[in-house]
């Protein structure tokens, strides 16, 4: 193994820990499965028990939701440990198929769907108001579709949606088009650290072609990657929902149908606990008409993970015990939300199954904050 | 233990959206669309073969035929562990069926000193399933098909596992050299990380063209086959599910009927 | 007129249903269909064989107790010298393909392997081969030979009832030493009790459409009919109704069945990509619009529930 001595000691900032327990105590997952993070942090101080603290299977539940690094009193980033554990095995090769799946499929088609290249704008079939730019070509807006989006049938909807409403508001922007890849953030999670370098490399090459003013994600994940990750990206980076808020202030976005709905919302952690993005969703959502908002008891920095980040839709948890996301959509439902808001493709697909688990189908919906302003345009 | 492995990049055509286009020759197929990887039962036989060499010491050579494209796959090959490769590349190839295939095969890895050599039992495209038993032939060294299990006995000497229908297998003897095509499933494939990818193309592909492989042009292509595919067809089903109508009594009496005529009940 | 051999399958004394596809498929090509029966007290095989060729060639002998491909190229080879038939068809199966390449070019033959059909045009045969997981297929033609062989895929064609009686022609084993490179050690039965779904060749697997843990039951008793086994979509594997090996799905196994039956299950791409390499698959669903039917070769748009009951009665009357 080639983890050099107290490599891990200063790359996290191990001995800053205090063991003051705060991660493990507002950490998610303790309650489905035995993952304790504090105890990894103190462990992985000592370099020789790295290689069997990796052999865990419990680094792997981890959905690095952040709530540990938000709690964490001396600002460290605890689950970014157990990213660390997972590298180690993702350099030996050591890791599940359903990973190695999905990140041969980064590699040799630029998606972890396992679907072609060429086939990343099916999704743009039959739309008008997709514009592909040409290298050098000038935009306000480059727009980051998102392997999700771009590939899953159950979202690719929205990204009709999006098109539409920044077409409706006049915004001045273009797409990637087939050449658009993955951003890297599920690769870095799957403990694949070069595959994401090589992203950060590939990406930031591809977006200095275009002479654009902005880059904006349809998924908090990229959008995390983009602004945090990446080495050397100098263009500024929003979520859509950033962009849309803003365009509603400014009297571009007319929202005129009503849309009668009860909606909760549903904080993406990479959106939320990540990047304090709160205000942006929350104002979208009160500007449709029609549209009676509430919240969870859980929300904004306290809100609960649905386990579709980390990595966590190709590596599943051993635990029986119910999902994250089935103890939200039991909770929205105790609030007599009709409609679950989100503003990522992970939690849309882990709370529509939450709510067929629950049998709740009849009862209340999940839609992206993109198809409820679809309705209101 | 020398093992030579072979490996070859094909469509994933697995993915159920992949549509499947005949060109306008009728001879080929549109791959536009297509994304490429190594065929499955070949990265098994890729794993065997590390897993052989990591028990018993000795070099893995990893041979493919096909174009600059196919690096890839042989640098991932050679990134899980492989020490040499050779990538046999000339347009003459092109049209070779599994004899052609197995001449050019012989020929590449001719100046090798190998104790196996190994296939993927069958491609994910064309499935001859003939290359590996034919190179075998060619060689004339003794051969099994369908090897799930290798243990080695002794220096000359393997019990394999060929898998037979229905999951049987079926325990053998055989003396090497010797050449085992590799079925699915009897290991798993480990993971090429991206920095070992990238520290394996350092590693040499020797590239060898047609006059390299002392090879005349009437052995190789479609020359040298003995059976051509002349003419791609669609076959004739929908592209949506056939819904059988009728009340809970008649949908399952037809399905039954179907799952009969298919020899499935 | 032609003579046609047929290399005859059996396996742990059992006679493989490819052989009477094969026997069949050679007496569509109007020829002389001789049935070539290698293994070691071979009379009552021989004589149902009989029923479905004109001739039946035995060489039994201990020596050919179990597949040995040495052994087995030897004595077909001894054999297709002597009578020169026009054409031999092996089984493309786990014997068949294990020899079929090697005996080809040791005899010269023109061949090719895992065909799905065969006609003759003039002399020479034509074959097709399904590419690409069967998205399409292919027309092989042959480069003039004495002799063409080929592999016929397990199924590809339903076997006939068998009308003829021909003659059994027993012969002495023209081999002379049982071969030393490759010797037939012995069967290893997979695990029982120990499902490998990715192995299964039948599946029977259930979603969320199956509605309650206790309708269970009705779909193992559908398997136990079918003799396949039971898988599974992710939501029936949280709710604990089925082991998470038995998970089909990105997140689970990736499957190749020859068939699938899918009850109640969506079809959402995480699951239907473990479920691709599937060669059937039929889908009990109630809602129309569900992606699985995109997917599925045929499909019932109906409550499972109703229709898995109706399922078991049926085939319980075709098993008699």
């Amino acid at each position: 193994m080639s983890i050099e001595e107290g490599t891990f000691v200063q790359k996290y900032d191990l001995l800053g820990c205090i063991q003051c327990g705060r991660c493990t105590g507002g950490c998610p997952v303790t309650v489905r499965t035995p993952l304790n993070v504090r105890r990894f942090v103190y462990d992985t101080v000592d370099d020789d028990v790295l290689e069997e603290l990796s052999e865990k299977p419990e680094i792997w539940d981890c959905t690095t939701c952040n709530t540990c690094a938000i709690r964490c009193p001396k600002g460290l980033e605890p689950f970014e440990v157990l990213l660390g554990l997972r590298a180690m095995r993702a350099e030996e090769g050591n890791i599940e198929p359903t990973a190695i799946t999905a990140l041969e499929s980064m590699f040799n088609n630029g998606n972890p769907w396992g679907k072609p290249a060429a086939k990343r704008m099916d999704w743009a079939e039959g739309l008008d108001g997709v514009r592909i730019l040409e290298e050098g070509e000038k935009a306000d807006v480059l727009l980051h579709i998102c392997c999700t989006a771009a590939y899953d049938p159950k979202i690719q909807p929205f990204v009709g949606k999006l098109i539409t409403i920044l077409n409706a508001a006049g915004v001045d922007f273009g797409l990637i088009g087939e050449e658009e890849k993955h951003c890297g953030s599920e690769a870095r999670r799957l403990g694949e650290e070069g595959l994401f370098e090589y992203f950060d490399e590939e990406n930031t090459e591809l977006f200095g072609r275009y002479d654009v003013q902005r880059l904006v994600t349809l998924s908090p994940h990229c959008f995390n990657s983009f602004k945090n990750e990446y080495t050397n990206l100098s263009i500024p980076v929003l979520h859509y929902t950033q962009l849309i808020a803003e365009l509603i202030e400014d009297g571009k976005l007319e929202l005129s149908k009503e849309v009668a709905t009860k909606v909760v919302f549903h904080d993406p952690c990479y959106l939320g606990k990540k990047n304090l993005v709160f205000d942006e969703p929350r104002y979208i959502l009160s500007k449709i008409p029609g549209v009676e908002t509430t919240e969870f008891f859980r929300s904004k920095e306290r809100s609960l993970c649905c386990e579709g980040g980390g990595g966590k839709m190709w590596v599943e948890s051993e635990s029986k015990a119910p999902r994250l996301a089935e103890t939200r959509v039991a909770d929205a439902h105790d609030l007599g939300a009709q409609t679950i808001a989100v503003a990522c493709p992970f939690c849309w697909l882990t709370i529509e199954d939450a709510i067929k688990a629950k049998g709740y189908e009849e009862e209340m919906q999940v839609k992206d904050i993109l198809e409820l302003l679809g309705e209101a345009l | 233990m020398n093992i030579v492995v072979c490996v070859k990049q094909v469509p994933d055509t697995s993915d159920p959206d992949t549509e499947v286009h005949i060109d306008g020759t009728g001879r080929g197929v549109d791959q536009s669309k297509f994304s490429f990887v190594i065929n499955d039962a070949d990265n098994y036989a890729v794993e065997e073969a590390i897993l052989l060499k990591e028990k018993h010491g000795g070099e893995v050579t990893v041979v493919n035929i096909g174009s600059e494209a196919a690096n890839q796959v042989i640098r991932m090959a050679l990134a899980k562990g492989g020490d040499g490769a050779i990538r046999l590349d000339d347009e003459k190839f092109a049209g070779s069926d599994p004899v052609a295939l197995a001449r050019i095969l012989q020929a590449g890895i001719k100046d090798l000193s190998c104790d196996i050599v190994m296939t993927g039992c069958l491609a994910s495209d064309d499935g001859y399933g003939a290359v590996g038993v034919a190179l075998a032939s060619l060689m004339g060294l003794p051969h099994a098909a369908y090897v799930k299990t290798v243990e080695v006995l002794s220096d000359n000497k393997l019990k394999i596992g060929r898998e037979l229908e229905g999951g049987l297998l079926e325990m053998d003897e055989i003396v090497t050299p010797c050449v085992l095509t590799i079925q699915t499933g009897g290991n798993e494939p480990r993971y090429a990380s991206f920095k070992g990818i990238r520290e394996a193309s350092k590693k040499e592909i020797k590239v060898m063209d047609l006059p390299a492989t002392g090879l005349s042009e009437d052995q190789v292509g479609e020359a040298g086959s003995v059976a051509v595919m002349v003419q791609y067809s669609v076959p004739e089903v929908g592209d949506l599910a056939e819904i059988l109508e009728g009340d809970p009594g008649e949908t399952a009496g037809k399905l039954a009927g179907i799952l009969k005529d298919k020899g499935l009940v | 007129m032609h003579e046609i051999f047929v290399l005859a399958e059996h396996r742990q004394g059992e006679l493989r249903d490819v052989t009477l596809e094969m026997l069949t498929l050679a007496s569509q090509l109007d020829s002389k269909v001789t049935a070539v029966l290698l293994g070691s007290g071979m009379d009552a095989f021989a004589s149902k064989l009989a029923s479905f060729a004109d001739r039946v060639l035995v060489v039994d002998d201990p020596m050919f107790a179990n597949w040995n491909a040495i052994n087995a190229q030897a004595a077909l080879v001894a054999l297709i010298n002597k009578d020169k038939p026009h054409m031999v068809i092996v089984p493309n199966t786990g014997q068949g393909a294990d020899v079929l390449a090697s005996l080809a070019l040791e005899l010269g033959a023109s061949f090719t392997s895992d065909i799905i059909g065969l006609a003759l045009e003039g002399d020479k045969p034509v074959a097709t081969r399904a590419y690409y997981g069967g998205k399409i297929n292919g027309r092989i033609e042959f480069k003039d030979a004495e002799l063409y062989m080929v592999g016929l895929r397990e199924g590809a064609i339903p076997a006939a009832e068998g009308s003829k009686s021909g003659a059994i022609e027993k012969v002495d084993n023209p081999v002379a030493a049982d071969a030393t490179d490759r010797k037939f050690l012995d069967y290893e039965q997979p695990a029982i009790g120990d499902v490998d779904i990715t192995q299964s060749t039948l599946l029977v697997s259930v979603g969320r459409g199956l509605r309650e843990d206790k309708n269970m039951p009705m779909v193992e008793e559908l398997a136990g009919l079918m003799g396949a086994d039971v898988s599974g979509s992710r939501a029936v594997v949280d709710a604990g109704w089925l082991p998470a090996d038995r998970q089909v799905g990105i997140s689970g196994k990736t499957v190749k069945p020859k068939l699938y039956l899918a009850l109640g299950i969506s079809g959402a791409f995480q699951h239907v990509t473990g479920m691709k390499g599937a060669d059937l698959v039929v889908a009990i669903n109630k809602d129309p619009d569900a992606p699985i039917f995109q997917y599925a070769d045929y499909g019932i748009v109906d409550d499972l529930l109703k229709v898995v009951p109706a399922l078991i009665d049926k085939l319980k009357e075709m098993k008699g």
